[in-house]
């Protein structure tokens, strides 16, 4: 038989050295776990946040570049895979379809809840907020502490899942019953992993709600906000209102697998020919109200920390101030509330009537107009600029187009008679991974050139990240595009042999190769990233406080911000966020806490 | 457009309006993404900071933003009023009278498509779990009179064309989906539930039953066969079919 | 600074976490118990005899025609698969009942055999397994082979050992399984292709045979002693009788199976 995983060996030589390490550490260094693995410093644990992250969205990346070779070279065997992932998962080279599932759910499940949101939310909006709104730290450090480590640790039980018998959960991110009530016990892993998660989004949400509510500075009116700290405000009621409906559905999952319940198993089922020994009564369809409940509303905790970070970049990049600030403001309050609405979009082919249908594919339409809203202010916002092309601003355009392409394929699958032949084909996946990818993830990049010199004193290199911009626009339209391409011919998502098998998937079938090179060559470019963040730290430009020329009160602390505090002394308000080229005045930028007679003419 | 999208041939009665929409649809889109492209390659270009080394603070103050956010909405509003909520509305809500269709049943399970005939007599015998065996998927009751002309098949499904045809659809195990992409259907299997589905083939062909929604480790492959026939072939073929079923 | 204070602490973290994970997973399959009872068992092993027990399985009545087995859903097993025939009831012209399971069901008290290491073949070809019936001693390993260009998938449904249920893509190496508990039988069943089907009988000795095309069995080496034997068969039952061997002479043993009714 198979021996152990490859993976288990290497973990098992790392025992030791971690667990004397952490000694030496312990000994040497009395304060330093104290300070920087369990500080209650916003600063540190945004940082915390943002390497766990970044480690993750590298792990679900690399799933995914698995899935899309698997899909071009199908059932030919490629001894390095057997090396990868271990015998029980690759025999001879080729992938079973079994594992092919676990990283299909994996990839999801890593991507959205460890890689994504946790940046967006817990790095960037942990080591943000308090800057921007002038505020010492967050109202509850300590929460924020558990916070990450709810997070910490969900991770953790996630990628053991793999390691478990049978392996991780293999039912989809969806986690649809009964398929993953019968699932192995990865998904119960899945729905352990998910609870913590949840604890952990819940503790921040409420942190992140009472430190904008209460913590903001003198002077520092609803509406002189910057529009990130709007788009946590609202991402934060998202999540405090939205996961809750999962954590049940996770718990109910959890029983039927684990207590004997049938929440959601109907009576008489019969699996490979023999019944099911259940007391039945359930309903399989009512997992998919409470996921999509979350889920949904998590698409836009996915989207408006990108919109945020790409409306600061604009704003100080274009050097004037965002159009419509108030009208944006307004138009996310609206689809905040709207996201609640729409969930049901994602079961049109359920068997829902019309008149259901009806009021889905209603809501669904009109939530895609603040959505054009906030889209086009941002694009109106560069209309009489002085447009700087930095790397965090070409990350900051190009996420526009890209997050359009998204929007507007989102049009089709909205209305339910369009969504017969695209339900549930790759042109579905292209339409979120252009949300997410080159949409959310562009921004948060943007966001990660834009603010490292805060953070750290120092620039990014310019060559390598315009590398990494072009490289990655490129390489991402190239995986993108042909997904919309296949599933307009009726390609469906999740097959282990890329479509191979079906004669309408014919005319398409080339795709998977270029899609495949195009994944490898996404993974290549990130080196550019990452060689780019880890010498910038040592070897970047050295910059003052505000590099940029920025307006918000971050660029008022000194670089890095103080330790337990942010500010040398806390700032004033006189001003909005974007006050860029002011008429009248020799500079082009007004920062937030300069009082009118110091910035005199 | 449809040729530009590259859909498969739509080959049942509805397919018409599924594709005029979606052809309408992705007009729109295109028409949204070009207007909106070219106005942001051109600000691009004239804003950047060697042309225009000053902001203007005020920036664009025309309303004609509004304007085209205003048509995005009627466009919606008429896409969602008289084409998407009225074809919904007839397609689904509406099942079309028993007599003068093609009546079938289809049964889910891990993975394959079973389908039932309710044979010449037009009435699907008893199945119990019970009698669920290899040779049996069905656990169809051949004692019991209805149930003896039934015919049973795997994977395999014929309807004749230009005759409104029902499928009712079942799963065992799991939720399966019930895709025929030419005929522009595709129904979810739920547990528990006995859902209908009706489609009016429009063109005789034979082409593939797809399982569209993740059912297990063998999901990209519970694949079936189905062909439109006229109605002389599908008689003859229920002929055919007839000679296999078990004598009693 | 921090950066660099914070980097060494993340390493840290992650190797903890490496440690939590690596110490917590059990690596093996579930359903691949490696005989862990064979490995803790300290009884004696028992002698093996020299009788052998054989006999004719009959089946009394009309020979039933051959159902057919349809293959057409899936394109991919024919044209081998056209034609096929059921092999839940298979009667030579003779009378002779092909597939029936024979083994020692009682009589060897606590007594333990030596485990056979050779493997058990069971093969998935042309969208059949062969052999339908089959029996393998608890711990003795079972290799699953995939001869076919198409997909199969492995589901066992059985009722005391741990079940299992994997796929086996064209051209993945043949997979071993060992099954630590009596169980006849355990069902084997490709839910790809619902026609295929087969039985595998685990006992705690080496004591059983599957009838041939002819309905003859043969159970070599038993040791003396008086027996109960079972004869097993997937749609007519289970029959038994009691046997006296001596150790050393053969004897002859003969089950009559009747239609189901």
């Amino acid at each position: 038989m198979a021996g152990p995983s490859p993976w288990a060996t290497h973990l098992s030589h790392a025992g030791p050295c971690s667990l004397a390490a952490l000694r030496t550490a312990w000994l040497r260094y009395p304060n330093l776990l104290r300070r920087y693995l369990f500080s209650t410093d916003h600063k540190v644990i945004g940082l915390q946040y943002a390497f766990t992250s970044l480690f993750f969205l590298l792990v679900g990346f690399s799933l995914a570049v698995l899935i899309r070779w698997q899909q071009a070279y199908a059932g030919q065997p490629l001894p390095l895979l057997t090396l990868l992932v271990g015998e029980v998962n690759a025999p001879g080279g080729i992938m079973l379809p079994e594992f092919y599932n676990q990283l299909g759910a994996m990839h999801g499940t890593i991507m959205v809840f460890l890689g994504v949101v946790p940046l967006a939310v817990g790095a960037f909006g942990n080591y943000l907020v308090p800057l921007q709104i002038g505020a010492p730290d967050m109202a509850f450090p300590r929460l924020n502490l558990a916070s990450y480590w709810f997070y910490a640790a969900g991770g953790v039980v996630m990628l053991a899942s793999f390691f478990v018998p049978g392996g991780a959960a293999m039912s989809g991110w969806t986690s649809y019953p009964p398929l993953a009530d019968f699932a192995p016990q990865g998904q119960t892993w899945w729905l352990a992993g998910m609870l913590l998660l949840v604890l952990s989004s819940l503790l921040g949400a409420v942190n992140f709600i009472t430190t904008i509510v209460q913590l903001r500075a003198p002077g520092m009116t609803w509406f002189r906000l910057p529009f990130f700290v709007w788009t946590q405000l609202i991402t934060s009621f998202l999540l405090l209102l939205a996961f809750p409906a999962l954590q049940a559905a996770a718990i109910l999952q959890g029983m039927d697998r684990l207590a004997g319940t049938s929440f959601f198993l109907p009576s008489g089922l019969m699996v490979g020919g023999q019944a099911v020994d259940v007391a039945g009564g359930g309903s399989a369809l009512l997992w998919q109200h409470l996921f999509w409940f979350l889920a949904h509303p998590e698409v836009y905790v996915l989207v408006l920390p990108a919109m945020g970070i790409v409306a600061e970049i604009i704003a100080n990049n274009s050097r004037k101030p965002v159009f419509g600030y108030r009208l944006m403001v307004y138009s996310i309050f609206v689809l905040g509330f709207l996201s609640f609405t729409v969930w049901a979009h994602h079961m049109y082919l359920t068997g829902m009537g019309t008149t259901i249908s009806a009021i889905f594919q209603a809501t669904t339409m009109i939530i895609s107009i603040p959505s054009v809203i906030v889209l086009s202010a941002l694009v109106l916002s560069l209309h009489g600029g002085s447009i700087r092309f930095n790397t965090p601003m070409l990350f900051a355009l190009a996420f526009l187009p890209m997050f359009g392409i998204g929007g507007l394929t989102g049009l089709p699958l909205g209305l339910a008679a369009t969504d017969i032949p695209l339900h549930d084909t790759n042109y579905v996946v292209g339409h979120f991974h252009y949300l997410v990818a080159p949409g959310t993830i562009f921004a948060l990049f943007a966001g990660i050139y834009h603010w490292f010199p805060k953070i750290t004193g120092r620039m990014m290199n310019e060559t390598l990240g315009r590398l990494h911009f072009a490289g990655s626009l490129v390489t991402m339209n190239l995986i993108f595009f042909p997904m919309l391409m296949q599933g307009m011919a009726g390609v469906n998502r999740r097959l282990w042999d890329g479509g191979a098998i079906y004669q309408h998937a014919e005319p398409v079938l080339y795709l998977n190769v270029p899609m495949a090179h195009a994944a490898f060559g996404l993974a290549l470019v990130q080196v550019f990233f990452i060689v780019n963040l880890f010498m910038s730290l040592k070897g970047g430009r050295r910059v003052t406080a505000n590099p940029w020329e920025a307006t918000t009160l971050e660029w008022a602390a000194p670089t890095p911000p103080r330790a337990h505090g942010n500010f040398d002394e806390l700032p004033r308000v006189y001003r909005g966020p974007y006050e860029y080229s002011v008429p009248g005045m020799d500079v082009d930028f007004l920062p937030q806490h300069v009082p009118d007679a110091k910035a005199g003419a | 457009m449809i040729e530009w999208l590259g859909m498969p041939v739509g080959a049942s009665a509805h397919a018409v309006e599924v594709d005029r929409l979606m052809a309408l649809v992705h007009w729109l889109m295109l028409v949204m993404f070009v207007g909106w492209s070219t106005y942001f390659t051109y600000v691009l270009v004239r804003f950047r900071r060697g042309r225009n080394p000053r902001a203007s603070y005020h920036g664009v103050r025309s309303r004609w933003s509004t304007w085209a956010e205003a048509g995005v909405l009627v466009s919606e509003v008429v896409l969602l009023v008289f084409f998407a909520i009225p074809f919904w509305s007839r397609q689904v809500d509406a099942l079309p009278a028993e007599q003068g269709s093609t009546v079938v049943r289809v049964v889910a399970e891990q993975f394959a498509w079973n389908v039932h005939y309710p044979g010449p007599d037009g009435v699907f015998g008893r199945t119990s779990s019970d009698l669920v065996s290899a040779d049996n998927p069905l656990g169809l009751d051949r004692r019991d009179p209805a149930g003896r002309d039934d015919l049973t098949l795997v994977n395999e499904l014929n309807l004749p064309v230009g005759r409104p045809a029902i499928i009712w659809l079942s799963t065992k195990d799991v939720i399966h989906s019930f895709a025929l992409p030419q005929m522009r259907v595709k129904q979810d299997a739920i547990p528990g539930v006995l859902q209908p589905v009706w489609f009016t083939p429009s063109e005789t062909g034979q082409w593939e039953i797809v399982c569209a929604q993740l059912c297990g480790l063998a999901h990209f492959r519970m694949r079936g066969i189905y062909r439109i026939q006229t109605p002389d072939e599908f008689q003859a073929w229920l002929a055919e079919e007839a000679k296999y079923l078990p004598a009693y | 600074m921090t950066i660099r204070l914070l980097t060494r602490l993340a390493t840290m973290a992650v190797c903890t976490a490496a440690v939590a994970c690596g110490g917590g997973a059990p690596q093996d399959q579930a359903a691949t118990p490696a005989a862990p009872t064979a490995a803790a068992d300290t009884r004696p092993v028992a002698e093996l005899g020299n009788s052998t027990v054989s006999g004719v399985i009959t089946f009394e009545g009309a020979v039933p025609a051959p159902r057919p087995v349809r293959m057409s859903s899936d394109p991919g097993c024919l044209p081998a698969g056209e034609g096929a025939t059921s092999e839940a009831l298979m009667v030579a012209e003779g009378g002779g009942l092909q597939n029936v399971f024979v083994y020692v069901k009682d009589g060897l008290g606590d007594a333990r055999f030596p485990v056979s290491t050779t493997p058990v073949i069971l093969d998935q070809d042309g969208c059949r397994y062969t052999p339908h019936v089959l029996g393998a001693q608890v711990g003795q390993p079972v290799e699953i082979r995939n001869s076919d260009r198409t997909l199969h998938n492995v589901h066992t449904t059985p009722a005391t050992n741990r079940g299992f249920n994997f796929g086996q893509p064209a051209g993945v190496p043949a997979v071993t399984r060992t099954f630590d508990a009596p169980e006849v039988m355990v069902p084997f069943k490709c839910d790809v292709h619902p026609w295929m089907s087969a039985y595998l009988g685990i006992v705690p000795h080496p004591f059983f045979a599957v009838s041939a095309a002819d309905g003859r069995f043969e159970i070599p080496r038993l040791p003396a002693g008086t027996y109960t034997l079972e004869a097993w068969h997937e749609e007519l039952g289970v029959q038994t009788m009691q046997i006296t061997v001596d150790g050393t002479s053969p004897a002859e043993a003969a089950f009559t199976f009747k239609p189901a009714s």
